[in-house]
């Protein structure tokens, strides 16, 4: 890790600690831009702080510790997009959107397709973080990545209440909706390539919530443990448990350290990191599951009630799972490179 | 020779060599090979990395092949990794075990006398194991009793890696009083022909004898063959335990994921490829190999940083059993009942033969060998976590009156 991803690391930890477990989304939003976390990604000739994925990734890793909502994340993706892409006024965005205006992107796939003359969309961008305080969304289909205002006409917000109530997710449909070429990001190949990078962002971006997640869970957990008496011991002392969170520990580890290896290997790579990031995320994700699965098992009774954090963990865990990509794809994209034919 | 430290051109040097140098066929050869055609092959293999300089790259400068840093080993084990070299199996305790242990706990006499068999090819077996002292090492009972200027040993070791073959055994012994365990052992070099010595090779699992049993009957060992102190044979012996396990993990790892395409080749033999489940159970796996690559990795990052936490080495040592077991089950079961029936062994390989039934009982040797899951998952919880250790005293519940 470079002294930057640490200083940053640091940093953003002593914040969320700050603010405490599930934070309140505008305490959140104004700590961001008071530190200029927006800026993190962006290349320096746009006015960013040119830091790269990997420092990105911290701040996600330590939002993901605190239950910390997601609009940060979503914005970050959404101006990787505009910076990437060819917006209009790119220096403009970066300003605009660390200075507070939210851009919001998806964080499960969208269904999208274009009108036959091209220049409208149709359909629904879905898992969309804190739309409601958004001027714009990032909507991608295969050939085509635009922003779109979402006050325009054809544009409707549905607020869906998750689980995971750390999270304000909503849908927003399209029906006929204009595209402004002002704000088309990428067309024909080089919107498939601009794709395939915001899908890679994402899939990092849920890796290191989910790493963050179930590390944090782990030490809720082993503290409980080490409180709770019975039978005249903490349960800490009764290697069943012990054993059960030392496998926990083992793999969050190894999540940890295969995120890590890929975000490096990526950004040493020109190229195609979808495979990457998708890898990281399965493995994240399934792990902050199963910490979870466990951590109500663990804690007993006190994590069947709303007034413990475990519940919101738990809850978060579930939901990482069903973002990005979905469902089993995650597993046969995998295999596929080890089974292509030698 | 590159001698200029940059561990990315001695890739360039050590590919190449091994590009010229790796048997060709040994897979082939090693199937339903002897054992004593395994030992020549063995034999063979390591003199030819010992004169290139590969086989002692952690030994110190001033010795052959010695003076590597941390992160050139990395580089070596990787590249023997990559090119499916055999596994020097046969010379692992005196490269690591026994060099570790002398150079760092031996005295200047014994260094001269026993490194340079060691480069000639000396084989060595650890007697730690006994029968009643497995992961409880420190309640060793082989005695080993001071009559002069020797010790007289009476006793059995058991689980001693290939001792029907070797000239030196690294003993521990009990020579003092048992309180506390660990406090009466002491650690000595045991010459494997003298009188009393009697091995008797275990037939395993697999079929192969690849471990034995060894008998001392007042077997005599010079008094200038203890290394370290009467009593201190405990901390010596963490010596030897601790001398290769970063390196060890990062190359088996690396062996793991290069032998992951032997999934799709069986898949493809069994005309599965197209078999959704079966891609999906790949899929986790792969994810889970490249995972245990990254942790051994940067375990031994941290290590070369001198950055190493209590408890790390016990992480990866644990991954890696899981990952293995996960990885040579999912091959077995892709076998489907052809994997039931006995196609030979193959010598040498260790986890990845393709022989996926005795890939996947070899796989135990990393669960059970080494501190078995349960020690490293009690190191971890008390260690890395801060959980408590159980109570020492304990009674079954039908003595309580």
């Amino acid at each position: 890790m470079t002294s930057e991803q640490n200083d940053l690391r640091q940093s953003a930890r002593q914040v969320l600690q700050d603010l405490g477990v599930a934070p309140d989304e505008d305490a959140v939003d104004a700590r961001v831009v008071e530190l200029g976390w927006l800026l993190v990604g962006a290349p320096e000739d746009l006015g960013g702080l040119g830091l790269g994925l990997e420092c990105a990734c911290a701040v996600y890793t330590e939002l993901g510790r605190g239950l910390a909502g997601a609009p940060y994340v979503a914005a970050m993706i959404a101006l990787d997009a505009i910076c990437a892409g060819a917006a209009a006024d790119q220096a403009g965005w970066v300003e605009r959107v660390a200075a507070g205006e939210h851009v919001a992107a998806p964080l499960a796939a969208s269904a999208l397709s274009r009108s036959a003359s091209g220049s409208r969309l149709n359909g629904v961008v879905s898992a969309v973080p804190s739309a409601d305080r958004a001027s714009h969304v990032l909507a991608f289909s295969g050939d085509t990545v635009a922003l779109v205002p979402l006050s325009l006409a054809g544009v409707t917000l549905s607020a869906r209440q998750a689980w995971d109530r750390t999270r304000r997710l909503f849908d927003v449909r399209f029906e006929e909706v204009a595209l402004d070429s002002q704000l088309v990001l990428a067309t024909g190949a080089d919107a498939a390539a601009l794709s395939r990078r915001i899908v890679a962002h994402r899939e990092f971006a849920l890796a290191c919530d989910a790493v963050g997640g179930a590390t944090a869970l782990l030490e809720v957990t082993v503290d409980y443990l080490q409180t709770r008496k019975q039978f005249g011991r903490p349960l800490a002392m009764f290697q069943a448990l012990k054993h059960r969170c030392a496998d926990l520990k083992v793999q969050t580890a190894a999540a940890e350290a295969l995120l890590f290896d890929s975000l490096h290997r990526a950004a040493a790579s020109a190229g195609d990191n979808v495979l990457l990031a998708k890898t990281a995320k399965f493995l994240a994700c399934s792990t902050f599951a199963k910490v979870a699965e466990e951590a109500i098992q663990l804690h007993g009774g006190i994590a069947m009630t709303s007034e413990h954090v475990c519940h919101l963990f738990v809850k978060r865990a579930l939901l990482n799972q069903h973002l990005g990509a979905q469902g089993d794809a995650y597993e046969t994209h995998i295999a596929a490179s080890i089974l292509s034919d030698r | 020779m590159s001698d200029n430290g940059d561990p990315e051109a001695l890739r360039a040097e050590v590919r190449a060599w091994l590009q010229a140098n790796v048997p060709k066929g040994w897979r082939a050869a090693m199937t339903n090979a002897p054992q004593e055609a395994f030992v020549e092959a063995q034999r063979s293999w390591f003199s030819k990395l010992a004169a290139a300089g590969y086989a002692t790259p952690h030994w110190p400068p001033g010795w052959p092949g010695g003076g590597r840093s941390l992160a050139e080993q990395k580089v070596i084990f990787e590249e023997v990794a990559t090119a499916d070299a055999p596994r020097l199996i046969l010379y692992f305790v005196a490269l690591y075990h026994a060099a570790c242990t002398l150079l760092e706990c031996g005295n200047d006499a014994q260094r001269g006398r026993y490194l340079p068999g060691i480069l000639k090819g000396d084989i060595w077996c650890q007697g730690f194991s006994e029968p009643n002292a497995g992961s409880d090492l420190a309640s060793v009972r082989t005695r080993a009793e001071l009559r002069g200027d020797r010790y007289v040993i009476n006793g059995q070791k058991i689980w001693s890696t290939m001792a029907q073959y070797a000239d030196h055994c690294l003993l521990l012994a009990r020579s003092g009083k048992s309180d506390p365990p660990q406090g009466g052992l002491t650690y000595m070099i045991l010459d494997m022909r003298a009188k009393g010595v009697t091995v008797r090779p275990i037939s395993q699992i697999t079929g192969d004898d690849e471990f034995a049993e060894v008998f001392f009957d007042d077997v005599e060992v010079p008094v200038e063959n203890r290394v370290g102190e009467d009593g201190n044979g405990w901390a010596v012996a963490q010596t030897t335990l601790a001398s290769e396990r970063g390196l060890t993990l990062v190359e088996l790892s690396h062996r793991m994921r290069n032998a992951l395409h032997r999934l799709g080749a069986i898949m493809r033999e069994r005309g599965r490829l197209d078999d959704n489940a079966l891609r999906r159970d790949v899929g986790a796996v792969t994810a889970k190999v490249n995972a245990l690559c990254a942790l051994a990795d940067q375990y031994l990052l941290r290590r070369i940083a001198g950055e190493e936490g209590p408890g790390d080495a016990s992480v990866v040592k644990l991954y890696y059993a899981r990952v293995l077991r996960e990885f040579t089950a999912l091959g077995m079961r892709i076998s489907g009942i052809e994997g039931q029936y006995d196609s030979g062994f193959m010598r040498g390989a260790t986890q990845e033969t393709g022989n996926w039934t005795i890939d996947f009982f070899n796989s135990y040797n990393w669960s059970i060998a080494g501190g078995s899951d349960e020690i490293q998952r009690n190191i971890i919880a008390e260690r890395l976590l801060g959980m408590p250790r159980e109570p020492r005293d304990w009674k079954l519940a039908s003595d309580r009156g």
